[in-house]
Formats: C-alpha cells, structure tokens, sequence
C-alpha cells in the first residue's frame, strides 16, 4: 500500500514537474518567438513598402528600377534634413507630431519627384529600346544618385534624432517599442489603401490595364505616360516612408543604405512573384519573419543568406514567385 | 585649320606640362578608411599625420627634401587595401603609416614586404600582422591579446561576473578580440552565447533577443563603434539590461551620438590610457585642438608614427627600405606618447592598455589591471 502510495506521489510530482517545464517553455520560449516575431513584422514592413515600388515598375514597364533603393535611402536623408529644419524654427518642440506628418509629407512629395524625373531622364527615351539598355540606365541612375548624396552630405554616418527614446510596452518580458508599432500599423494601413487604390479607383483600373497590354490600353484610351508617372510616384512615396521609419528606427543613415536595402526588397518582390502586388507585400512580411526566425533559432550569423536560401528553394517550385503568374 | 592649329599647339603645352620634371620630394604612403562609415577615423588620422609633416617640413623635410604625403583610401575593405598598397608603392612611396584595420592591414603588409619598405600602423591591433615574420612591419599601438587579457581580467577580477555573451563583427579585428577574450576568460566565467554579426547591418534586435533568453550578465563586442552603438541601442530597446562591454575600435564619441547618450551610460572599453594623463603628449594635444577640435582616440598614433618613420630615415640618412628598417628595429623614440622601442617582431615593448567607462557622455578612464 505505501508503495502504491509511494509511486502515486512521485507520479502527480512528475505530472506537476511537467506541467512547470512546459509553463516555464511557454513563458520563456513564447516570448522569445513572439519578441523575434516583432523584429520580424517590423523589418518585413519595410522590405514590403520597398519591394512594391519594384513590383508596380516591374508589372507596367518589365523594367527592374535598380534606383529604386536609392530613391528608398533619399528618403532617409531627407527626413534628416525636414526634421533638423523644423528642429531649428521651434516646430518639433511645439508639436512633434505636426512636425513629424510634414516631415513625411514633405520626404513623399521630394522622392516622388525624384522618381517621376528620373522615369522622364534615363527610362523614358529607352521605351522602344532593348530591354537590357533601360536596365543598365538603372543602375547608372542608382551608381549617380549615391554618389551624389555621398558628395553633397558626406561620406560619414548621419545620425537620426532620437525622438521616441527607448519606450514601448512590455508584457510577459515581451517588448514592443513605439516606433515598432508605428512601423508595423503604417506598413499596414499603406498596403491596405493601395490594394484598394488599385482595386476600386480608375486610375487603379488604367494601371491593370496597361499592365496587361500597353497597345491595347491606350488603344481604348489610356494615357499611358500619366500612368507610368503615377506609378513611380506611388512607389517612390512608399520608398520614401520606408526609408524615413528606418532611419527612425535604426538611427543611422548613410549613403549606401539603399543599395542592401534593395537587393533585399527585390529579393522580396521576385518571392512573392514579381508584378504582383500582394506578392510583394506578403514577400516582404515573408522574408523579415525568416530573417529574424531565422537568427533565433538557427544562427545569427548567416542572416542574410536564409532569405536567398527561401527564394531558391520558391523559385525552383514555383518559377513564377508564390503569387506570380505562371513562367 | 586655323582651329586645327590651336588645338595642336595646346595638346603640345599639355603634353609639356604633363613632362614638367616633378620636385624632389619624399614621398610617404598614409592608407586608411577615408570614407564610408569609418570615415572619421580616417579624417582624425590624417589630421594627425599633416600635423606631423608641417612641422617636418617647416624644418626643411628629411634629407633636404620635402615631404609629401600620399593618402589612399582602403575602405576598410581587404581587397581595396591590396590595390591602394600596389598603387602606392608604384608611386614610388619610401615608406607607409597604415592601415587602419587590421583586415586591411595584414593583406597589404604582404604588398609592402615585397617591395622592402617599412609599414607602421597606429591602429591595427590583431595579433596575426608581426607574427607572420615581416621584417618590415611595425606598430605603435598594442595587440588584442594583452588587450583581451585585460578585458577578461576586469570581468573575473573587478566585476566578478558569472555569465557573458560573447559577439563579433566577423572582420580580423572584431573577431580576433572576441576569441582572445574568450581565451582568457578560461572556464572562470560561462560563455552564454558567442556569435557574429555583419559588419554595415543595422538590425541586431535579432541577434540581441536570442541573446536576452540566455540572460548573460555582460555582452561584449569585438568591433567598430557603428554597429556597436547601434547594439547598445537596440538591446536598451528590447529591455536587456545587461553591462555592455567593447574593444578599442570602439572608443569614439559618434558610439555614443548614435546609441544615446542614455543607453550607453556605464558601459566598458578597453583601450589604453587618456593621452591627456601623457606629460609629454601635451604639446601635441594643445596643437591639435586649437587646429582640428576634439582629439580623436587614435590621433596621437599617428602623429608618432609618421614622426619614427621620418626619424628613422634621418637617422639612416637615407631612403633606402633595408636600411631604413633596420633603424627602426634598432633605435629607440621618445614622442608624445612617450619612449617608443620596437621588439624584433615590430611590436612595441610596452603596451598598456586600461579600461574606460562611458560616463554622462564621455569616456573617462576607469579601472587599471
């Protein structure tokens, strides 16, 4: 009897035992995959605003923008230089939020300039060319761009103001800062309102549609330059607000951010099929979770290689990207 | 054709000018990041050897000749160091103050010691540069293996701590501190985690969170002050609290312009001790903040070197690399740094190195071993 009594004990010991190692496995290895979970949602934002710029060239022209990073890191700096502006007239202090908006208002209207100006310089006369000539005009543009912000701000890391500091919120020793929040709500909220744009609006319709076949889209009376124009204008202000949440986030600039930047984002949208606009989001939320799943659970050190290592494996299943269409 | 003329007759100016016999000038090689994210050291390593050479040149150069210096930037990249090293020593340069790191500086040291011409670096503290048996090779600063010892000793000794993570830049220098540290640790303290990073990345939340689940005490870092700023940062970011702790790379005021001066608050840096303790640095010190602002941590390195080197050819009375190396080998220099000597492997025989706390933003000497 005592015996059974015995083993009886040492049996609901070893259920209570259990039952702690798992509680002690979920607090700790949870939060450690919920915290890297973070990481990974807030990065994956910003290759997604990035990748998209990419997809919606790619989709209207079949023309990979090259410059598309550079346009991505011009945002950055530009948000250095708007804020250090309203730093000095006493409009931060007044109203940070205020400030703030303008600041991305402004870093918008500048990139989608520059994206607009550059499609007109180096893209637009090579329409009728062969398709390598405005590819190799690309990477012109992006090999002149950083040189021009490495000549006209210099070569040495630019730091970003540190407005928001180091605070979040933190539950079940999970932490979230601000700015992570804001990276992961803008991300989405953009997203959102350009799958609408293109789904419901009319000039949304015009850009499937010369998508499609060019010819046949202005044929039935499409202008075909505003669309492209417009194109570059979405992309590059998404890339613009991609490039001012890191520069926020990471606190660091420098000129050649746009170059990793974009082989990443591009990365993102040929997983997620090239052309395809939820593609590029869903590769670019992709490729930040793997990243830093990645990092966590396999090594640190080879970081960047996972997310080549995904795309090979997706291309040779499915050549056209997850939501490309078929090659 | 009058046209034809004009162009012809200017073509021949060019090509004249272009003949114009040059001065008679020494020439020396100064290689190190001039831009990029390390530009800075760069640019307080060039203020340090222009100092130098002004004041050389005021007194008529060496040998009755001026001096002129040669900057090649390496990009702190190995393989652009190997073709501003060949540049250099085709443009006829007697002898070479650099590179900075020392991934740079152990590739183009091979460059050098072919062409039989002495190399000093202020900077490069990775042992594997004068173990390689190059005459030629000389530094004025220490080596990661007394500055890992020191570090390791501070975290046994005065912090007595049980349990660190240990973290890399994955470049000759980070990498080569990390293991020299870890290798003095012993099994006196647990080693949580080790691992590298990339060198130019910005997001280490990655790295950092899989660092917090093991809960170390400290994390040190073997690398430059760009990622490690950013790695105070973002481990303040994600709650971990634990000390942070680095090498000489660094220590460099924009570490804490981009971690913030409150996340950075209290944490450790080797290096060696302030120059401005340094009684015979004053007059250097006094000069160059009255020229260039803020002493950057390797200024005085440099100053001295390109000062031995010059010394070395006074003495030798020649230019001539064998000559020139063996005076450095043999001579003893007295700098702002103090008495110089060099040991037969070209490293300096006294290399102190102290710990240094970041305190209200500012370094401030700390602890001595």
């Amino acid at each position: 009897m005592d015996i059974l009594y015995a083993i009886c004990i040492y049996k609901s010991m070893f259920c209570v035992e259990l039952f702690f190692a798992l509680w002690y496995f979920f607090l700790l290895k949870f939060s450690v995959f919920l915290q890297q979970l973070i990481n990974g949602l807030t990065l994956g934002g910003v290759y997604a605003l990035i990748a998209l710029g990419y997809t919606m060239v790619y989709g209207i022209l079949e023309l990979i923008n090259f410059a598309h990073g550079e346009i991505y890191m011009l945002g950055a700096y530009l948000g250095i230089i708007f804020l250090g502006f309203f730093t000095a007239i006493g409009l931060t202090s007044y109203s940070l939020p205020l400030a703030l908006m303008l600041t991305f208002l402004l870093s918008i209207i500048f990139c989608s300039s520059y994206g607009v100006t550059i499609e007109k310089i180096a893209y637009k006369p090579l329409r009728k060319a062969p398709r390598l000539s405005p590819l190799i005009s690309a990477i012109g543009v992006s090999i002149f761009l950083q040189n021009y912000v490495m000549l006209t701000q210099g070569a040495t890391d630019k730091v970003f103001p540190d407005l928001f500091g180091i605070a979040g919120f933190e539950f079940m020793s999970v932490r979230m800062t601000y700015l992570q929040l804001f990276i992961i709500l803008t991300s989405t909220i953009l997203m959102i309102s350009l799958h609408l744009f293109v789904i419901k609006t009319r000039m949304g319709k015009a850009m499937r549609a010369v998508a499609q076949d060019k010819t046949m889209a202005s044929l039935v009376g499409i202008n075909i330059d505003t669309v492209i124009s417009m194109t570059f204008i979405i992309g590059s202000g998404l890339a613009a607000v991609a490039g001012l949440m890191v520069a926020m986030y990471y606190g660091l600039v420098n000129y050649s951010i746009g170059y990793i930047a974009g082989i990443k984002a591009f990365t993102a949208a040929v997983l997620g099929g090239i052309g395809s606009i939820p593609g590029a989001m869903f590769g670019g939320i992709l490729l930040g979770l793997v990243e830093s799943l990645g990092a966590s659970y396999i090594s640190s050190e080879y970081k960047d290689a996972y997310a080549f290592i995904i795309l090979i494996i997706i291309l040779l299943l499915k050549p056209g990207g997850l939501f490309g269409r078929a090659v | 054709m009058k046209k034809v003329l004009l162009i012809l007759i200017a073509s021949i100016f060019i090509i004249l000018s272009g003949c114009q016999k040059k001065a008679d000038v020494i020439k020396i090689g100064i290689a190190g990041p001039m831009t990029g994210d390390q530009a800075k050291m760069g640019t307080d390593f060039k203020n340090g050897i222009s100092l130098a050479v002004e004041e050389w040149n005021v007194k008529d150069g060496v040998l009755g000749k001026k001096i002129k210096v040669i900057v090649s930037d390496d990009q702190h990249d190995p393989k652009q160091a190997v073709s501003v090293a060949n540049k250099m020593v085709n443009d006829g340069v007697v002898g070479v103050i650099g590179h900075f790191n020392s991934s740079c500086s152990i590739p183009a040291s091979d460059v050098y010691n072919r062409a039989e011409i002495p190399m000093i670096t202020p900077a490069s503290t990775n042992p594997q540069l004068t173990e390689k048996g190059y005459k030629g090779v000389f530094r004025v600063c220490g080596r990661d293996d007394q500055q890992g010892k020191v570090a390791s000793d501070f975290i046994i000794n005065y912090l007595k701590l049980k349990g660190v993570a240990i973290l890399h830049d994955k470049t000759t220098y980070g990498q080569g501190l990390a293991d020299e540290f870890k290798k003095f640790l012993g099994d006196k303290v647990k080693v949580v985690y080790y691992g590298g990073i990339v060198q130019g990345d910005k997001d280490f939340k990655m790295v950092l969170t899989a660092i917090k689940d093991k809960k170390p005490e400290l994390i040190f870092f073997g690398g430059i002050y760009p990622e490690a700023g950013l790695l105070v940062r973002q481990a303040r970011e994600l709650g971990l609290t634990a000390k942070f702790m680095s090498g000489d790379g660094t220590i460099d005021p924009k570490f804490i312009e981009i971690a913030g001066a409150n996340a950075v608050e209290g944490t450790y840096l080797t290096f060696s001790p302030d120059a401005k303790n340094i009684p015979s640095a004053k007059g250097f010190i006094d000069k160059y903040q009255s020229r260039y602002g803020e002493l950057g941590p390797y200024s005085i390195y440099t100053y001295d070197a390109i000062n031995i080197l010059l010394t070395a050819i006074k003495e030798a009375s020649t230019t001539d690399g064998k000559t020139v190396i063996n005076k450095l080998h043999s001579m003893e220099f007295s700098g702002a740094l103090g008495k110089i000597r060099f040991d037969e492997k070209g490293d300096v025989t006294v290399a102190p190195y102290v710990v240094w706390i970041t305190r209200a933003g500012k370094f401030e000497e700390y602890w001595k071993p």
